[in-house]
């Protein structure tokens, strides 16, 4: 990677040098540079002007001088002498395009610039040598210098050489890059020299800039990082309890980021009572003025205080302290700003639930009317016109038994906007009830168990639904129904009255949006749509009633025309299309969230997860689909160190130093790193077959090897959610497969570099001399290449969390290619003389076969055009990944059957005698093989043209209604009339159908123009 | 709903409820950690209990560059908002104040003048939202912005340099009660 400090340019020469080299060189001009240089060093015999020379020499393209400069790099690190620094700048510069290939700068120049400073510590350029090593991320030169640097200002009153030093010598302790010899010493150091700091700060009255103890809020809490790092759990807690250094301690001087921090450390430990005592004593200090009243009224925290009340030791007593503190605070409420005031009534919601039902309700009166139903009213009283106020007591509701819930949502939630509520109070009302019902049909506590065999038939519903007393499965598709009608009544209710439509633009939140979202979800429930399991079907269509979803979707669309800044609701769609094979409509509705810059990492897999499986055709737009997101990367991920490291050090923000590496670690090997990488060389493959370089050439894909675990870490925040916590969330049932993975990514991965080895062609004029030699230097790459990709396409494929992490097209794809590599290893390594084939090989290709006749029986055949239903055609539109996976498995078999007899020809035309090349029957059994899978290809192919013409026929739009809304003479199902309610019937939906169709032809089209061969 | 605390870089996960709104501006990663790196408790956000930040305030502590010292745009040491934002379902709780509060505290503990900000000339609904704190027009920067948030047929809008004195500024001198009619160009800010 390119060396930031020299980005712009070169370094400056000494101000000795004459002004004719001066000149020269400012301007670039290299070959008059190098005249000079050479001229002058042998007139002065200054090792300089050789530095110049050099250095000047590794910018001429093309000369065999390129590369002396890497010659005198490695002489100045042999000689151990102390390198002049401007000839090292010279040097670093010239190397800039060597380092990280021909030589390494924690061999070279890191060494030698710890080597300058030591002898230089004095020296203001000290500190650039540390930054030039940080930003190399080489931390053993850089850990040196900042030591060398604290020893030499030992009495400065820059308090940073010493908290570099430790922050340094922490993270080299932490990282690769320490020696495991190192490693302990550098830990005991850390934590030794952060304690004598400690000691400091807690026996001194005041602490000076000069004294080596800890001062800033950032030196503090890196002692406490060094100690949950490196330290043991009773000095933490000791210390944590100091009045100078303890978490209280830094509280009253303002200083909240060591309380945040500490909690989550104690919960692991589960040192219950001193998460209660610091909750305790830091809301108090609000109470008595040390520090303003709500410093730490957060919700995070009184949850933590209620929770760990209730683990306390002394529970009753703590919880009896709990409720006291919380009256306090109540008290203050009318001071507080409308945030705090929604905090405490949060917090007081929060302690009813957790309460013991024996002190919240001693005497078991009427247990319907529960103090906890009583708390959720006393809540939305103050808060049911908000916006968040469904969020805000859903996770309550669905803890509720179930008369209390019944009792909540018909006596309590009704009479919520008082005696004369307005028109749109009442709508807003009827949608938060329309949603909590919803919640509830997703609570185990809605259902009882019922035998499901009566009179010996099984009738499929092991439930009685305690809401509407029907038989039922989980969740009650009768409850469903009702809430679907009673929404759409509402619904039409808003649409039909003018004076409710005008008061909308004045409300929080539009509520005919939470009633579409109650009926869309309703419907995509009822049409059997769930969170893909390993055992889901081939076709999306298999498993779910297709007009339903049909409906759920057209319904969520109509709304996000009414609607169109909700991003929830967009980004509900956007998955929703892709499930359903409308890529471009998803596209169009995907550009104007603008994801762009920062936030690509954790949302673009929103849309680009697998889309080269679902359409290609989008990636032959004018621009790079994915290019935004691929310079991302490359712009984040430029240098060596993380953005902005020094900035860090140099501020004295030492925790942000420690953040931001791990920060810096985790972008490195993002999962949607590797799927922009795959993606994009994916659909390249689709259309060229060839690509520039490998895989693990690319610049981005350095730090992925194979025991690296790739972190995903996909935003799903913005997603409306209905889903109680009892079950999956709306994300999972919604998107095509399971969502990104260290697994899939390493798999995803492994295939490429497969295909790469496959694709491998020498170049035409490489005509080695000892031709011999060069074959078995070949030979021996192969097979050693195959053995690693095998080993751990089979590691991953068989550890326990994979099958869930992967769509069944998948599943199939990388086990084809576990298997095809595992063939292609045995067959080029089998001795020709062996008597027969071992049957391993006849099987696997046997096994390969037959997969390929399975998959060849699921595709439309040209034979059948005539024939094709409206459903079989929309059922293959959805599934494309599933044929894209057929593509890929043929064409993965085929370039391993190619690859193998390549290996052959290569052999038998290189040695004439007839010893060399492969075994007779390894080789007929891959021309089987290449036969079968030039078969699947040629039906896969086909199966697109079906597809093109099946779509280039007139009346989809009818088609698609008719699938939708029923056919226009026949009479609909009362859901279904509802539906069409709200989509203004079959003339407003026209429109949307007209878009689905128009993109399944875009699809379609895209695949038209993919090779399959 | 929410919980307040300095930011952290795994934060930048969970910007979505923030940073899908139109009026959000996202920025280049060394963006976000050049104030993580140089301000870090300057950097301070909401968030609610699923861990999605639902509001932030990014904000330094500075002053003009030297060279523009004797500049008549030269800005002495001042706090500056450079983005804060609240996501819409946590609007008008006083998130947004709060957060402003904690920036100003700090510009007070650091000693600065006052503290300033841009702000599209139509955004009219964060031009209230300052104002209900105290924050004046200071002057109008001409074409700040290389487009325009409500008109795409424009290409460029005016911001408005608002400005709040701070304690330090005893006698209101950093503030100034028509700065609707001083004009500057953007290369007199920095
Ligand atoms: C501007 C913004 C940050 C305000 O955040 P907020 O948390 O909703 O604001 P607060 O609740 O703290 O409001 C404080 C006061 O500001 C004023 N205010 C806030 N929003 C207002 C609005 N939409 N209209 C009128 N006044 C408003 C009110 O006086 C309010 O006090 P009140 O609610 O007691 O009447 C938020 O609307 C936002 O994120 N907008 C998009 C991003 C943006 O424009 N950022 C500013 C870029 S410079």
């Amino acid at each position: 990677m390119a060396y930031n400090k020299y980005r712009y340019g070169p370094p400056a020469l000494k101000s000795s040098v004459d002004m004719q080299l001066q000149s020269a060189f400012s301007d670039g001009n290299w070959s008059t540079v190098v005249r000079l240089a050479a001229k002058r060093f042998a007139t002065f015999k200054d090792p300089y002007y050789e530095a110049i020379k050099v250095s000047t020499e590794a910018q001429l393209q093309g000369t065999a001088e390129k590369c002396a400069v890497l010659v005198h790099v490695d002489e100045l690190v042999k000689s151990k002498k102390t390198p002049d620094i401007d000839t090292l700048d010279l040097f670093e510069w010239a190397c800039q395009d060597f380092i990280g290939y021909e030589i390494e700068f924690a061999e070279t120049f890191g060494p030698l610039r710890a080597r300058w400073v030591k002898a230089n510590a004095n020296s203001p350029m000290a500190v650039s040598c540390l930054q030039g090593c940080l930003e190399q991320w080489d931390l053993v030169s850089a850990q040196q210098i900042a030591a060398t640097l604290d020893k030499t200002h030992a009495n400065s009153a820059d308090r940073r050489y010493m908290f570099w030093n430790i922050t340094l010598t922490f993270l080299l302790s932490i990282s690769p890059q320490c020696t495991e010899a190192s490693r302990k010493v550098y830990s005991l150091l850390t934590v030794r020299q952060l304690q004598k700091a400690a000691d400091i700060t807690e026996s001194s009255e005041k602490l000076e800039k000069t004294d080596k103890g800890l001062l800033t809020e950032e030196e503090v809490c890196l002692y406490y990082r060094v100690l949950l790092g490196h330290g043991t759990k009773e000095e933490f807690l000791t210390r944590l309890k100091s009045p100078k250094l303890g978490a209280i301690g830094q509280l009253k001087q303002g200083h909240k980021l060591l309380f945040c921090e500490c909690l989550d450390a104690l919960e692991t430990w589960g040192e219950w009572d001193t998460i209660y005592e610091l909750c305790r004593d830091a809301l108090k200090l609000g109470l008595d003025g040390s520090t303003t009243p709500f410093f730490v009224c957060d919700l995070r925290i009184w949850k933590k205080f209620v929770a760990a009340a209730t683990e306390a030791t002394n529970a009753d007593a703590a919880l009896d302290e709990v409720q006291n503190v919380l009256k306090q605070f109540i008290e203050l409420k009318d001071k507080a700003t409308p945030m705090y005031k929604k905090n405490i009534s949060l917090a007081l919601l929060e302690t009813t639930f957790r309460l013991p039902s024996t002190t919240i309700n001693p005497n078991h009166e009427n247990k319907a009317l529960s103090p906890k139903v009583i708390q959720i009213g006393l809540f939305l009283d103050e808060y049911y016109e908000r916006f968040a106020a469904f969020d805000d007591v859903k996770g309550y509701v669905a803890e509720l038994g179930y008369e209390e819930a019944k009792t909540f949502l018909e006596d309590v939630l009704p009479n919520i906007p008082g005696e004369n509520p307005t028109k749109a109070q009442q709508i807003i009302i009827t949608a938060l009830e329309c949603r909590l019902r919803y919640t509830l049909t997703t609570c185990p506590q809605t259902l009882s168990p019922h035998p499901t065999v009566v009179e010996g038939t099984d009738q499929g519903k092991p439930f009685k639904c305690r809401v509407c007393s029907n038989l039922a499965k989980s969740p009650c598709e009768d409850c469903l129904k009702k809430l679907i009608i009673d929404a759409a009544n509402a619904y039409s209710q808003v649409a039909a009255d003018k004076e409710l439509l005008a008061a909308i633009p004045k409300l929080d939140r539009d509520p005919r949006l939470d009633l579409a979202l109650v009926m869309g979800n309703s419907l995509l429930k009822l049409s059997g749509l769930r969170p893909k399991l390993p055992n889901f079907a081939q076709s999306l269509w298999q498993d779910v009633q297709p007009e339903v979803l049909l409906q759920a979707v057209l319904l969520l669309d109509t709304q996000l025309r009414v609607t169109p800044n909700d991003n929830g609701l967009r980004l509900m769609l956007v998955q929703l299309y892709l499930l359903f094979g409308c890529a471009s409509y998803a596209h169009q509705l995907w550009v104007p969230l603008d994801v762009k810059r920062t936030i690509q990492d954790a949302l673009s897999p929103l849309f680009f997860d697998r889309i080269s499986s679902i359409s290609p055709g989008l990636f032959q737009g004018t621009r790079p689909l994915m290019e935004p997101l691929r310079a991302y990367y490359s712009q984040s991920l430029r240098d060596p160190s993380p953005v902005r490291i020094w900035d860090a050090f140099s501020s004295g923000s030492y925790t942000s130093v420690l953040d931001m590496a791990e920060y810096d670690k985790k972008l490195r090997t993002s999962c949607t790193l590797v799927m922009t990488l795959v993606e994009e060389r994916r659909a390249a493959r689709l259309f060229v077959g060839k690509l520039d370089i490998d895989i693990d050439d690319h610049i981005l894909a350095t730090d992925i090897v194979e025991d690296t675990t790739l972190v995903h870490k996909t935003d799903y925040g913005s997603f409306p959610n209905l889903e109680s916590a009892n079950g999956p969330p709306i994300q999972d049932f919604i998107r095509l497969g399971p969502g990104p993975s260290n697994e899939r990514s390493h798999l995803s991965f492994l295939a490429e570099q497969y295909l790469d080895l496959l694709s491998y062609t020498p170049p035409k004029d490489y005509k080695p001399s000892k031709a011999a030699e060069a074959a078995a230097r070949d030979k021996a790459y192969n097979l050693e290449t195959l053995i690693r990709i095998n080993t751990s396409l089979t590691d991953f494929l068989h550890k326990p969390p994979t099958p869930k992490l992967l769509t069944p097209p998948e599943t199939n794809y990388y086990t084809a290619l576990s298997l095809l590599s595992a063939l292609v290893l045995t067959a080029i390594s089998l001795p020709k003389s062996e008597a027969s084939v071992p049957t391993i090989v006849s099987q696997t290709t046997q096994s390969l076969k037959t997969t390929l006749t399975t998959l060849r029986t699921g595709l439309l055949s040209p034979r059948s055009t005539a024939s094709v239903s409206t459903e079989q055609t929309i059922s293959s539109l959805c599934d494309m990944p599933a044929f894209s996976s057929v593509r890929d498995i043929a064409l993965g078999t085929k370039l391993s059957a190619a690859f193998v007899l390549a290996c052959h020809e290569r052999e038998t035309a290189r040695d004439k005698s007839g010893r060399s090349g492969l075994h007779k029957g390894v080789v007929m059994e891959m021309k089987a093989l290449e036969s079968a899978a030039a078969k699947t290809l040629a039906d896969a192919r086909a199966h697109v043209g079906v597809l093109k013409g099946v779509m280039n026929e007139s009346g989809w739009l009818d088609r698609l209604l008719d699938v939708v809304l029923g056919e226009e003479d026949k009479e609909a199902d009362e859901l279904t009339d509802k539906v069409s309610d709200v989509v203004d019937g079959r003339a407003g939906a026209e429109e949307w159908a007209g878009k689905v169709v128009e993109s399944w032809r875009e699809g379609v089209k895209g695949w038209g123009m993919v090779r399959f061969e | 709903m929410a919980n307040f605390r300095r930011f952290r870089p795994d934060d930048l996960n969970k910007l979505s409820k923030c940073n899908l709104d139109p009026l959000t501006e996202t920025y280049e990663l060394s963006f976000y950690l050049q104030y993580y790196a140089k301000w870090p408790s300057l950097f301070q956000v909401a968030e609610d209990e699923n861990g999605n930040i639902i509001g932030y305030i990014m904000g330094k502590l500075e002053s003009s560059p030297d060279v523009y010292k004797f500049s008549e745009h030269y800005l002495p040491w001042h706090a500056h908002i450079t983005a804060v934002t609240v996501a819409p379902e946590a609007r008008r709780l006083g998130i947004g104040k709060l957060l402003t509060e904690q920036l100003e505290a700090a510009g007070d503990a650091g000693n600065a003048w006052f503290i300033d900000l841009f702000v599209r000339k139509t955004n009219h609904k964060a031009i209230k939202f300052y104002e209900s704190m105290g924050y004046s027009i200071f002057r109008v920067v001409k074409e700040y912005y290389g487009d325009h948030s409500t008109d795409p047929t424009q290409n460029s809008e005016d911001a408005y340099d608002m400005r709040k004195p701070l304690k330090r500024d005893v006698k209101k001198e950093h503030i100034r009660t028509d700065g609707e009619k001083h004009e500057v160009d953007p290369t007199d800010v920095w």
